[in-house]
């Protein structure tokens, strides 16, 4: 005891050093404090009375987007906002008279403004009036010494080529809100702030990474009034404070085709629905409408709440992307899919004709074809070109569910295409599996039937249809559709070329391919296909029609005109294309809804789109069939001037 | 059966390291109230009122554990401080976000970073008092010490929290020094940490890394403009003259940094408010605190008890100059608080802790 006592003594010199090492760093403190508050003091008070330092954000200009052909569709405008810093205001009464005078509008609502922000920090701008015109913008900078503590702030603003058109793709950005604030935080790398804007919809939300810079800053020095001095001041101060320039957001190059994308938009006129155009062979995107639609310009400029409010009243739903964020039943395009299955199972041969005659009576119930007489005897391409129902159901009564959902899946069906847009819908392609999850109920052969002819349970996207199509048109091959082909910096660094992407090869029976081919080109092509009122002049497509049901019909309703029903439920017209028909380049499909059959209503947009593509890039293609197409109807005139001839001559 | 005699033991009761505390945290609490009265944080000094009373319920608490108890179980508190480390690093990465903390249900929250700053003086403590306590240090002889520190300062680093870690190490220094490490051993000490700090900031870290840390230690902003915050810092300190503004008439309200200006800036706003003649008179109070811990870890019979005294000094000192040092414009901006004086609940109640023992083990000499 006596020992450790004698120890803990012997420390006394190291305690004192350690006392003098505390005594020293409060002296170098104390001397650091004299040095700021007595030798230089005077200085820093007037630092602190006249002059301010602020830190000012500069923001990134974000990335562009361009056309497959470099066309500027989504670029940036800068924008003015009015504000007002409180903490530099004089006069309160005058200085907001004159702001309302030169704004045009009442002194009153500027009080208004400044009251719901009066919890913010005096130092910290209110923006009055989002938005202003050059004009104002010029009177309040020349008057800018009666207006103390007005400034205005410019911003990057988001412009919109061609507005309304593809606005679900290009999608929009506005203020990240605080709800998004720490999600944002946790999940990604990137540094958001309150105040950034984000994507929100479409590209710009998927590819906000990419395309949103870094926003930089600077210092600036303001006087009492809170007027910017343009430069830091050179004493020793404020010298060597840098600020940090911004780095510009990266420009992505779309594989959409404006012009393809203006005609698709202006083809669809007043109808609810949308177009989706991809290239059959590589899975690119070419255009891609949804219709209602709203200006993405006006998020980023500072949505009104009255057109907020006119978008989220209007029952149409302009907000919703047709293309991958609905899904529908495909109707007769689906027979696509029973066709494939049965031929590549061997349920009937490619000759074989059934019979139909209007009615099938399965147990209890009754399916009817759509012509109601029935289409007599009809053999797989017969089938195809005039739709019919009970050709299918019959072979359908010889499937499997598991089986037709296997080639569906296959081709495409009930998973999403991964396109590269938010919120896609996945459709869905029922198994036994899934409906007696579902329902506890096994599965039954009726719905079989109806699933055969794309009803029932079936749902697919616009997107997924025209990708299962493109099987057909090249072959065999599944591709993952996309729209960003590449993704380039102004410096050249971090650039990204997106390239095709197969997701599978299917291997169908040659036989079955041409059949289906045949088939879908006898739908256009043919006296008495479905869609043969939207043959072409120097288009050769081959597609199928499709009529979706929004409501189970009773007979009577079945066969009743569908314009005089209702527009809630009337039919929603669908037509799946792909072009040339003997070279095949493009998929079209088209979803009009309520627009009752898909013949007269989807079948002559899908043609317009067509003919653009077929105009820009297969001029000289177009010409030979126009050429082919002029003999062929001086053949037939030939024709039928003869048998009149002969009629004649007989008589 | 002992029997204790209440009126002596209050006599007995050192209450001199809670009545200096008491003095500055009475300035803590004006000074919050004043820098946060004009701004959206006003209000905020009741509910310090509320932590510095719990606080000192801790203390006192802590007050009454035994420098022997403490001693007996300084190993095992180390061991499972580690381990609660060593949990934040793998819960927190599942959480995301935040890995200084562990949820212990309900709003309290456990650091276990700030609680191993007391743990490791507790366990070098002991060890010192086993090992060679009688000459001076070589290098050979502090290998296991190093380990005891460098560990968990790694461990917090890697959270990452490097003020807290770097004080650690600061500390340990502090405690090194006192046991009569050789001179020699010192240098080479020195030299070692300078050069393998230097190269693991220059290599160790990716650069997404180091300004991560930056901006973690300084959120406000990322690496070049870090300056501003300082020089705010500065103008509004030197503006106070010799004798400030007078209470609430800060400018700082008006101010980029507002946020925290009542965490660790919390010393610029009193320095602008009362001048310089209120921080020698505030500073005065810190060094007195300190030279009273200095004189404890001389005055004691026990060896353990002397370095835990000096240990539990070292930690309060170098928050405090660490602290003053980066708001006047010293020391680079790293996030350490100002003890008794920065807003906040967890720092404070080990500051409180370090009292505790310290009364504890002066009443020790007179009480048993």
């Amino acid at each position: 005891m006596f020992a450790e006592e004698e120890i803990v003594k012997s420390h006394r010199l190291r305690a004192t050093g350690l006392g003098n090492i505390v005594l020293i760093a409060f002296g170098i403190i104390l001397s650091r404090l004299w040095y700021l508050q007595i030798y230089h003091g005077q200085l820093y008070l007037e630092y602190s009375l006249k002059n301010r330092l602020r830190k000012e954000i500069i923001r990134a200009p974000r990335g562009m987007l361009y056309d497959r052909n470099g066309v500027l569709l989504v670029n940036n405008v800068p924008r003015f906002d009015a504000t007002i810093t409180p903490q530099y205001i004089k006069n309160k009464k005058l200085t907001f008279k004159r702001l309302a005078n030169i704004l045009d509008m009442k002194a009153q609502s500027i009080y208004k403004i400044m009251a719901k922000n009066s919890t913010l920090p005096r130092y910290k701008s209110i923006v009055i009036k989002k938005n202003i015109s050059r004009r104002e913008v010029a009177i309040i900078e020349t008057e800018n010494d009666q207006l103390p503590g007005v400034s205005v702030d410019t911003f990057i603003s988001r412009e919109y080529i061609d507005k309304e058109v593809g606005a679900h793709v290009f999608g929009y950005i506005s203020e990240i809100n605080s709800g998004q604030l720490p999600k944002f935080k946790k999940s990604s790398a990137f540094d958001y702030k309150q105040g950034d804007f984000i994507g929100q919809f479409g590209l710009e939300e998927k590819w906000d990474l990419n395309l949103r810079g870094t926003n930089g800053f600077e210092f600036v020095e303001v006087d009492a009034l809170g007027r910017k001095k343009r430069h830091i001041g050179n004493d020793n101060l404020f010298k060597g404070i840098e600020g940090l320039p911004s780095r510009p957001g990266k420009n992505a190059n779309l594989s959409i085709d404006r012009r393809m994308q203006l005609a698709a938009y202006e083809a669809l006129g007043d109808w609810v629905g949308s177009v989706v155009a991809v290239k059959v062979d590589t899975g690119e995107v070419l255009a891609m409408v949804s219709k209602p639609s709203f200006d993405p310009s006006q998020f980023s400029r500072g949505l009104t709440s009255e057109y907020w409010n006119s978008l989220v009243s209007n029952d149409k739903n302009p907000l919703r992307d047709r293309t991958v964020q609905e899904h529908y039943s495909p109707g007769s395009t689906f027979k696509l899919v029973t066709a494939i299955t049965a031929l590549e199972e061997g349920i009937i041969d490619p000759q074989t004709e059934l019979f139909c005659n209007g009615s099938l009576t399965l147990g209890r119930k009754t399916y009817h074809c759509w012509r109601k007489l029935g289409h007599g005897k009809v053999n797989m391409t017969k089938a195809i070109q005039q739709s019919c129902n009970i050709y299918f159901q019959k072979l359908a009564k010889k499937m499997d569910i598991d089986v037709l959902a296997k080639y569906a899946q296959m081709l495409g069906f009930g998973t999403k295409t991964e396109v590269g847009l938010p919120r896609e819908v996945s459709g869905l392609i029922p198994t036994k599996e899934w409906k007696f999850k579902r329902n506890g109920v096994p599965w039954q052969l009726g719905e079989t039937l109806s699933c055969a002819i794309g009803q029932s349970y079936i749902l697919a996207s616009p997107l997924q249809l025209a990708m299962a199509y493109s099987v057909i048109a090249n072959g065999g091959t599944l591709y993952r559709p996309y729209i960003v082909k590449r993704i380039s910096s102004n410096t050249g660094k971090g650039d990204e070329v997106f390239n095709p992407e197969v997701v599978r090869h299917v291997q169908f029976k040659p036989s079955t391919i041409d059949t289906i081919k045949n088939g879908l080109f006898a739908v256009v092509n043919r006296p008495g296909g479905t869609a043969y009122g939207s043959r072409g002049s120097g288009i050769r497509m081959a597609g199928k029609t499709g009529t979706s049901q929004v409501i189970r019909m009773s007979k009577e309703k079945l066969f009743a005109k569908c314009e005089k029903n209702p527009y809630k439920i009337r039919n929603h017209g669908v037509f799946v294309a792909y072009l040339p028909a003997n070279d095949p380049k493009i998929a079209v499909s088209v979803v009009i809804e309520h627009g009752c059959h898909g013949a007269s209503s989807a079948a002559p947009i899908a043609k317009k789109v067509g003919e653009v593509y077929m105009k820009h890039y297969q001029s000289q293609l177009q010409q030979k069939i126009f050429d082919i197409e002029k003999k062929e109807r001086a053949l037939h005139l030939a024709i039928q001037q003869k048998i009149k001839e002969e009629e004649e001559e007989d008589w | 059966m002992v029997k204790i005699d209440l009126a002596k033991f209050l006599k007995r009761y050192d209450l001199s390291f809670f009545v200096m505390t008491g003095c500055i945290l009475i300035v803590g609490v004006v000074n919050l109230y004043s820098a946060t009265h004009a701004t959206s944080f006003a209000g905020i000094y009741r509910l310090q009122i509320y932590k510095y009373l719990f606080a000192l319920f801790i203390g006192i608490l802590v007050s009454f554990i035994r420098p022997k108890t403490l001693y007996r179980y300084s190993y095992l508190l180390y061991v499972l401080n580690i381990i609660f480390l060593i949990l934040v690093l793998v819960v927190g990465k599942n959480a995301q976000g935040a890995q200084r903390w562990l949820e212990l249900g309900g709003p309290i929250r456990f650091q276990p970073s700030e609680m191993m700053k007391v743990t490791l003086i507790l366990a070098l403590g002991k060890w010192f008092t086993k090992n060679y306590p009688d000459r001076p240090l070589g290098l050979r002889n502090l290998t296991i010490p190093l380990l005891m520190s460098f560990i968990p300062a790694g461990l917090i680093i890697v959270e990452p929290d490097l003020g807290t870690g770097l004080t650690i190490l600061l500390v340990f220094a502090f405690i090194v020094f006192y046991r009569k490490l050789k001179w020699k051993s010192i240098l080479i000490l020195g030299l070692l940490g300078l050069i393998t700090g230097s190269f693991m900031y220059q290599f160790g870290l990716k650069e997404y890394q180091k300004k991560r840390i930056i901006t973690f230690l300084d959120p406000q902003s990322d690496a070049r403009g870090s300056g501003y915050n300082a020089i705010q810092s500065v103008i509004a300190i030197g503006s106070g003259q010799l004798l400030g503004k007078g209470l609430k008439k800060s400018s700082q309200a008006s101010l980029n940094y507002l946020p925290e200006n009542h965490t660790d800036f919390a010393f610029s706003v009193f320095n602008e408010e009362h001048g310089f003649v209120g921080s020698v008179i505030l500073i005065a109070l810190y060094v007195s605190l300190f030279l009273r811990f200095v004189w404890l870890s001389i005055s004691v019979l026990k060896i353990f008890d002397s370095i835990v005294a000096m240990g539990l000094m070292s930690i309060l000192f170098w928050h405090t100059f660490i602290n003053m040092g980066m708001v006047t414009g010293l020391l680079p901006i790293v996030g350490l608080p100002l003890p008794f004086i920065s807003y906040g609940g967890s720092s404070l109640v080990i500051f409180m802790v370090c009292c505790g023992m310290a009364t504890s083990i002066s009443n020790s000499r007179n009480l048993f």
